[in-house]
C-alpha cells in the first residue's frame, strides 16, 4: 500500500470531477436534470460529512440526519421569523448543527462499542426528528415549514444581478458547487493532513494514538463538530432551495440510509468515494423510475448484490482478484 | 394523581414492556452470536402481523394455530434470509456495516413488496379474547393478560432452550467464541441460519400478539426496530436478561411518562432515557463493561 501516492490520485479525481462539474450547466440546460445534480452535490456534502467521522475516525454513527435536519430547520427558521436574508441564516443552521454534534459527541466519547454507538446516535435522531414533529407552534408540526425565504438575489461584478428564483436552476447550481467544492476542499485538508492522520491512529489503535501524545478526544469531538457543521450547512442549503420542510424530508430515516448507502457505494473512508457515489446513486434511483411501484424492490435487491459483490465500494473495485477463503468474520 | 391511575400505568407498562422484550430478544440473540445488527428485523415482525392477519382475521382459522402459522412461516423466511443474503457476507470485510446495509436493502424489499402487494391501508385485527378484568378499580382487556402470559411463557421457554438444549449450548459456545465452538465440533454456520431463523420467529410471535391492538400496516415496522434496539441497549447488547429487563423498563418509563406529558412525546422520553443511561453506563444498565 502506497497510502501517499495513491492519495494524490485521490485528490487529482477529486479536482477533475469538481472541474466537470463546472461544465454541466453549460451543456445541460433541463431544469430538472440540473436539479438532480444540485440534489447529487448537497448529498455528496452530507454523505462526505459522514465520512469523516465513520471512514477516517471509525466511529460508526447512524444519526447523521439530525445535524442536516437542524441545519435547514434552523435556518429556515430564523429567516421566516427574524426575516434575516438566507445568506446569513445559513451560517446559523451551520452552528446549530455543530453544536448539536458536540452534545452527541460528548457522551458518544465515552462508548467504546460499534453498536451502541450507533443506536445512541440513532436515538439522538429521533429525538430531534420528534421534537421538531410535535413543537408544532413553532415548527407547523408535521405539517412541515412552507414558502421559506429563497435566497437573495446577488450583485456580481461583470455578471450583473444573479437571482435565484424558480425557472433557471443554473444560479442555485453554482452555489450548490462552490459549497460543495469549499466543503471537499476542508473536508481533504482535514483528512489528509495531521487530523487525518490522528484520527487514524485513533481508529486503528486508541490506545497505541493516547500513548503517543495524541489526544483521542479533543479530535473525536473536532470530526463531529466539522462534520455536522458541513451537515448543517448543506440542510440549510437544501431548505432554502426546495423552499419546503417536512420532519420527515428533513430529518426522516431515509435520510440516513441514502448517506449511508452513497459512502458504501462510492466507497467508505476514501475522499472520491462520497463524490462518486451521490452521483450514481441519485442518478441510479431516478433511473429506476421506469420501473415504477417495483422501483424500490429493485433498489433493495440491488443493495443487497452490492455489498456481496463490491463490499468496499466502486473506487476500490478490484477485478479479477481471487477472493479470500470463505472464512467466518463476525466472532 | 389517583393511584390507581399509576398503578394501571405501571401495569400497561410491564405488559408492553414485555413485547418490547420478546422482540428486542431477537436482535440480541443475532448480536450475540452473530455480532451484527439487523435492520430486517422490523419487516419480519411486519409480515408475522399481516400473515396473523389473513389467516385469523380473513380465513377464520383459530388465533392459536394462526400464531403458529406465522411464526414457523417467518421462522423459515428467516433462513431463507439468511442462507441467501448474510452468509455470502461471512468472508467479508467491514462486517458490520456491509451487514447493516444488506439487512437495511432487506427491509427495503419487503417493506415495499407488502406495500405493493397489499396496499397502505391499515387493517384491524378483532381480540383473540375479549372482556375486560376489574381489580381494585384497575381494568385491563384480556387481550393484555394475554399478552403477558404468551411472553412470560415464551420468555421461559427460550431461556429453557438456551440453558439446557444441546442447541443452547452449542449457541451460547458459538457467541462466547466462535473459532473455539468451531473447534469443539459445533457447526456454526448452521448455528447462524438457526440464530437468525429464531429471531425472526420472535419477532412474528410478538407482531401476532400486538396486531389486535396496532392494526397492520407495510409500515409498521419501523417503531419496534427502533424500540427494539434502544431495549437492547439499555439491558447490555448480547445479554438475554438484559434485553428482558430492558424491554420492560423501557415499557414502565414509557408508561409512566405518558402520565406527565402527552402521548407523542413518549419516543422522546423513551430516547432521551437511553441516551441518559449510556451517558452514565456506556455499556448498559446489565452489560458488561467491554475492555479492549
Amino acid at each position: 500500500m502506497r497510502p501517499q501516492i495513491r492519495s494524490w490520485r485521490q485528490h487529482g479525481i477529486v479536482i477533475a470531477i469538481l472541474g466537470l462539474l463546472c461544465l454541466v450547466p453549460l451543456l445541460v440546460h433541463n431544469p430538472y436534470l440540473l436539479h438532480l445534480f444540485i440534489l447529487s452535490m448537497l448529498y455528496a456534502m452530507l454523505a462526505a460529512s459522514w465520512n469523516l467521522i465513520n471512514g477516517y475516525a471509525g466511529i460508526f454513527t447512524f444519526g447523521h440526519q439530525a445535524f442536516f435536519g437542524l441545519g435547514a430547520y434552523g435556518s429556515a427558521l430564523l429567516a421566516m421569523h427574524a426575516g434575516l436574508s438566507p445568506w446569513i441564516t445559513l451560517w446559523f443552521g451551520g452552528v446549530v448543527a455543530a453544536l448539536a454534534g458536540l452534545a452527541i459527541g460528548l457522551p458518544v466519547l465515552r462508548i467504546r462499542s460499534v453498536a451502541h454507538v450507533a443506536i445512541v446516535t440513532l436515538a439522538f435522531a429521533v429525538i430531534v426528528q420528534d421534537a421538531v414533529s410535535n413543537w408544532a407552534d413553532f415548527t407547523r408540526g408535521t405539517l412541515g415549514l412552507a414558502s421559506i425565504p429563497p435566497f437573495t438575489p446577488v450583485t456580481l461584478p461583470g455578471f450583473g444581478v444573479i437571482s435565484f428564483g424558480a425557472g433557471d436552476p443554473s444560479a442555485s447550481y453554482y452555489v450548490a458547487l462552490v459549497f460543495l467544492a469549499a466543503s471537499t476542499a476542508l473536508l481533504i485538508g482535514l483528512a489528509s493532513g495531521r487530523t487525518g492522520l490522528a484520527l487514524r491512529a485513533i481508529r486503528d489503535s486508541e490506545s497505541a494514538a493516547d500513548s503517543l501524545g495524541v489526544d483521542p478526544a479533543r479530535y473525536k469531538l473536532m470530526a463531529f463538530v466539522v462534520s455536522s457543521f458541513v451537515a448543517g450547512i448543506a440542510g440549510a442549503y437544501y431548505a432554502h432551495y426546495l423552499r419546503i420542510l417536512t420532519p420527515d424530508s428533513a430529518i426522516g430515516f431515509s435520510i440516513m440510509v441514502t448517506t449511508l448507502v452513497i459512502t458504501l457505494v462510492g466507497g467508505i473512508g476514501t475522499t472520491t468515494g462520497p463524490l462518486v457515489g451521490s452521483f450514481v446513486v441519485t442518478f441510479g434511483l431516478e433511473s429506476l423510475r421506469g420501473l415504477g411501484d417495483y422501483r424500490l424492490m429493485v433498489y433493495g435487491v440491488l443493495l443487497v448484490l452490492f455489498v456481496i459483490f463490491a463490499p468496499r465500494g466502486l473506487v476500490q473495485v478490484r477485478l479479477f482478484v481471487r477472493p479470500r477463503a470463505k472464512r467466518p468474520h463476525p466472532a | 394523581m389517583p393511584i390507581q391511575l399509576v398503578v394501571a400505568q405501571i401495569v400497561n407498562g410491564i405488559i408492553v414492556g414485555s413485547m418490547y422484550a420478546l422482540f428486542a430478544s431477537g436482535l440480541t440473540l443475532i448480536w450475540g452470536t452473530m455480532k451484527m445488527l439487523n435492520f430486517a428485523h422490523g419487516e419480519f415482525f411486519m409480515l408475522g402481523g399481516y400473515l396473523v392477519f389473513f389467516c385469523y382475521a380473513v380465513l377464520g382459522i383459530n388465533p392459536a394455530l394462526s400464531t403458529l402459522i406465522a411464526v414457523v412461516a417467518i421462522f423459515l423466511l428467516g433462513v431463507v434470509v439468511e442462507r441467501v443474503v448474510i452468509h455470502h457476507l461471512l468472508s467479508h470485510p467491514v462486517w458490520q456495516l456491509t451487514t447493516i446495509i444488506a439487512t437495511l436493502g432487506v427491509s427495503i424489499f419487503l417493506q415495499n413488496l407488502a406495500l405493493h402487494v397489499w396496499g397502505p391501508e391499515f387493517h384491524n385485527v378483532p381480540y383473540f379474547v375479549e372482556g375486560v378484568l376489574n381489580l381494585f378499580g384497575i381494568r385491563i382487556a384480556y387481550q393484555r393478560l394475554l399478552i403477558l402470559g404468551v411472553s412470560c411463557v415464551s420468555i421461559a421457554a427460550l431461556w429453557f432452550v438456551l440453558k439446557y438444549t444441546r442447541l443452547g449450548l452449542a449457541l451460547r459456545a458459538t457467541a462466547q467464541d466462535a473459532d473455539a465452538a468451531q473447534l469443539y465440533g459445533v457447526n456454526i454456520l448452521s448455528i447462524y441460519t438457526l440464530t437468525f431463523g429464531l429471531s425472526a420467529g420472535l419477532a412474528a410471535l410478538a407482531a401476532a400478539m400486538l396486531a389486535p391492538i396496532t392494526a397492520v400496516n407495510p409500515y409498521m415496522g419501523l417503531s419496534p426496530l427502533l424500540k427494539g434496539f434502544v431495549v437492547v441497549i439499555l439491558g447490555g447488547l448480547g445479554s438475554f436478561a438484559g434485553a428482558i429487563l430492558g424491554g420492560i423498563l423501557l415499557g414502565v418509563v414509557e408508561s409512566l411518562g405518558v402520565l406527565f406529558s402527552s402521548t407523542e412525546w413518549s419516543d422522546v422520553i423513551a430516547f432521551t432515557f437511553l441516551v441518559l443511561v449510556i451517558w452514565v453506563r456506556p455499556w448498559g444498565l446489565f452489560g458488561v463493561e467491554e475492555r479492549n
